[in-house]
């Protein structure tokens, strides 16, 4: 009932003959011109949080690079944070100046992003791009391994020294990470879809060799379409 | 005295010949004596002994020997003087049968004595070489048996029924026919003389008593035919006798049938050309040779002349006994000997020694299109962060601002260029082997138009060919056939490959559908 009100209010003040009066046809009233909405105003003014968990093996990374995940967020997304120790979390707020509400989400997902293994670096993409992902998967869900199997499959997905997991990385322009048996993704949606293709299949069995090849194709496409 | 030793050869019994009697032996030397030398002076060389020396210590095998020495060249005296006798005489007449002594046997019956006949003729027939010998081996036995003999098996003979003399007749029947055939071919035979000379004292005798007479029953015999005793007679008068120097002692009806058996045949042609005319003997021969060839031409050829001759058509193993000439289409083996090992083991020390050994060595193949600029997989860490890289990303599409080819990268493919024409002039300049000038890619795009659109403003003449390679044009591989060229096992092929490629599209069309998903709120 407000907005009505308000439209009315608008009207009376924009058009000096009341909208009863037909006596002047040729006049029609001014369209109102609404001011765009502030993000606070856009859910009335209320300030949202995001709260990010900090797992325990992340506390002195975090510790380190403090001040790098700090500044993007503060500076240039304009979101406020702040990092609770006892709670073990990392807290976003908007402030009312944060331009779009997106950045707040957009942040969440940078620290998480980083909380998840991913570097600054790397992370920081998921800042500046829209469509970039994370994608995280557990070994279990695509082959039930036990023991030293499971071992084994973990050192074939990374390879001697990372260099399989390098590969992968440098050929579909994604960053994996490996967290034992939890695998995460970051990249765009295609890129995501063929790494992770390449990760199954390490993990169901085939040599790294078999693999290459198929991101050697995969990889001359996709720098083709450029 | 020898003919008394004769005499009384004659008369003692057989029965005493079967032990050694000094007395008889006495006599029997005595006769051979007489005997030696009664035929001496006939003897037309000088004869070695006048006397035949036969004393006591003289063997049995000494004094054969000395007779021997004796009739050798005697009896083909005797052998020539018949023929002149023979060609001499005409007569018809039939001789007396002369007596002679007879050899008697042990069964006096004719069958026997055809037994006996056809058993010389065939110990003759088996030992005519050793006849000679034999025979005048036999010559002292029958000297000495004479007398044996004689008293014997008187019962069957009489003046007409000769044993012995029907024996000798058959003998003689038997070596005229052999001498017959060999008469034709112009040789003579000894032995058949010596046979008829088997009991030399007779033989001659009977010769010198019978003469010309005797070789008329010989020819009587030989040319003698079915008329001649029954039936009208034939011109005789022109058949020569062409019997050798046989005797004929007798003719007996048995004996001579027998004997015309055997040699009727052989006397027919001969006496019939022996009369023709030398324009008629080589007509003749040539009729004949005619004939024979006629006959041939007329018979299945040898299987060496006919044509095209399969294993069939031949005797088995039959090409192995021919000459056969072919074609060798192959070179032959070559023969392995010490040089040939000698000089190929020389040639490989030189090789070796020099080092030039034909070794292949693999010819480069050029590639047709220039080689895929293959991405190398990095593994190791990206330097650049994500960020940096879609960043640089960014740049490329959004402002089209190409990449900054580094200094250095320019530096290097120009120093390649310059080195690699280099190394390929001094490829070309320090062997033989044919290095093609390196394809340098150039992207450059090229339309299917015809060629001399492209090289040439005023085509005098248009040519079909285009400027891309067929390959280019039509990318397909294998045997591309047409509808009609096709099989049916091909149709149903391609059929079944169409509706495999329709479901497997079907499949992923199913598959791409935006199939109805929740979202986490469950709005679908």
């Amino acid at each position: 009932m407000e907005l009505p009100a308000s439209s009315a209010a608008m009207e009376t003040e924009a058009n000096g003959p009341p909208p009863s009066s037909a006596v002047a046809p040729s006049a029609a009233p001014p369209k109102p011109l609404f001011q765009a909405l502030k993000p606070h105003e856009m859910s009335d003014g209320k300030i949202q949080f995001r709260k990010v968990p900090v797992p325990p093996n992340r506390f002195a990374p975090l510790k380190k690079n403090w001040m790098e995940i700090y500044t993007p967020i503060y500076e240039q997304m304009k979101v406020d944070i702040r990092m609770n120790l006892k709670a073990k979390r990392v807290e976003l707020k908007t402030r009312h100046d944060t331009p779009d509400v997106s950045h707040l989400q957009k942040c969440a997902d940078f620290v998480n992003a980083f909380m998840l293994g991913f570097d600054i670096c790397d992370a920081l993409a998921l800042l500046r791009l829209d469509d970039l992902y994370v994608d995280s998967f557990e070994i279990k869900d695509v082959k039930t391994l036990r023991g030293e199997h499971l071992s084994r499959a973990i050192g074939r997905l990374s390879g001697k020294g990372g260099k399989t997991k390098f590969a992968i990385e440098n050929s579909t322009r994604t960053r994996i990470v490996i967290a034992d048996t939890k695998i995460h993704i970051l990249g765009s949606f295609v890129n995501i879809k063929v790494a992770r293709d390449s990760l199954c299949s390490l993990i169901l069995g085939s040599p790294a060799g078999k693999v290459y090849s198929k991101l050697r194709a995969v990889s001359a496409r996709l720098a083709e379409q450029y | 005295m020898g003919k008394e030793a004769l005499d009384r050869l004659r008369k003692t019994e057989p029965a005493e010949y079967l032990s050694p009697s000094s007395e008889l032996s006495r006599l029997a030397r005595a006769a051979s004596s007489h005997l030696y030398s009664s035929l001496v002076p006939f003897c037309p060389t000088k004869p070695p002994l006048h006397q035949l020396l036969s004393e006591e210590s003289f063997d049995a095998e000494q004094i054969w020997s000395q007779i021997d020495l004796l009739s050798k060249p005697l009896l083909p005296f005797l052998r020539r003087h018949l023929a002149r006798l023979e060609k001499q005489s005409n007569l018809h007449s039939f001789l007396p049968r002369p007596t002679l002594k007879s050899t008697a046997t042990e069964d006096g019956d004719e069958e026997k004595e055809e037994e006996l006949y056809s058993e010389e003729l065939e110990l003759e027939l088996d030992d005519e070489e050793e006849e000679e010998k034999g025979d005048e081996d036999e010559e002292n036995e029958e000297e000495k048996d004479e007398d044996e003999e004689e008293g014997e098996a008187k019962g069957v003979e009489d003046k007409f029924l000769k044993i012995k003399e029907l024996e000798k007749f058959l003998e003689d029947g038997e070596a005229k026919e052999y001498g017959l055939s060999v008469q034709n071919n112009k040789i003579d035979l000894d032995d058949k003389d010596n046979e008829s000379n088997d009991d030399e004292e007779d033989a001659f005798d009977l010769e010198d008593l019978d003469g010309d007479s005797e070789e008329e029953v010989a020819n009587e015999m030989e040319n003698a035919r079915y008329e001649d005793f029954f039936g009208r007679q034939s011109n005789k008068g022109a058949q020569k006798k062409s019997s050798s120097k046989k005797v004929k002692f007798d003719d007996r009806p048995q004996v001579k049938e027998i004997e015309y058996q055997e040699s009727d045949d052989e006397n027919e042609n001969e006496n019939d050309e022996n009369n023709l005319s030398t324009h008629e003997k080589e007509s003749a021969k040539l009729r004949s040779t005619i004939e024979e060839m006629e006959r041939a031409n007329l018979e299945p050829k040898s299987w060496t002349m006919i044509g095209e001759v399969t294993a069939g058509k031949r005797p088995v193993n039959s090409a192995l006994e021919v000459d056969l000439d072919f074609e060798h289409n192959v070179k032959p083996a070559p023969v392995i000997t010490e040089e040939v090992t000698a000089s190929l083991e020389e040639l490989i020390k030189k090789r070796i020694i020099d080092g030039q050994f034909d070794d292949v060595q693999r010819a480069l193949t050029l590639p047709t299109k220039a080689p895929r600029e293959s991405k190398e997989l990095d593994e190791s860490k990206s330097k650049k962060g994500l960020a940096e890289i879609y960043e640089e990303e960014y740049a490329q599409t959004a402002m089209h601002a190409t990449a900054p080819i580094s200094v250095s990268d320019e530096l290097k493919k120009e120093a390649e260029m310059l080195f690699k024409k280099i190394c390929s002039k001094l490829d070309a300049l320090s062997h033989f082997h044919f290095a093609p000038k390196p394809v340098i890619e150039d992207m450059s795009i090229q339309a299917n138009v015809p060629a001399l659109a492209m090289e040439e403003i005023a085509p005098i003449a248009v040519s079909d060919a285009a400027m891309l390679a067929p390959e280019e044009i039509f990318q397909g591989k294998g045997d591309i056939k047409e509808e009609r060229e096709l099989s049916r096992s091909d149709r149903k092929r391609r059929r079944a490959n169409k509706k495999r490629r329709f479901k497997t599209d079907t499949v992923k069309r199913a598959a791409k559908k935006p199939r109805p998903t929740t979202d986490a709120n469950g709005k679908s």
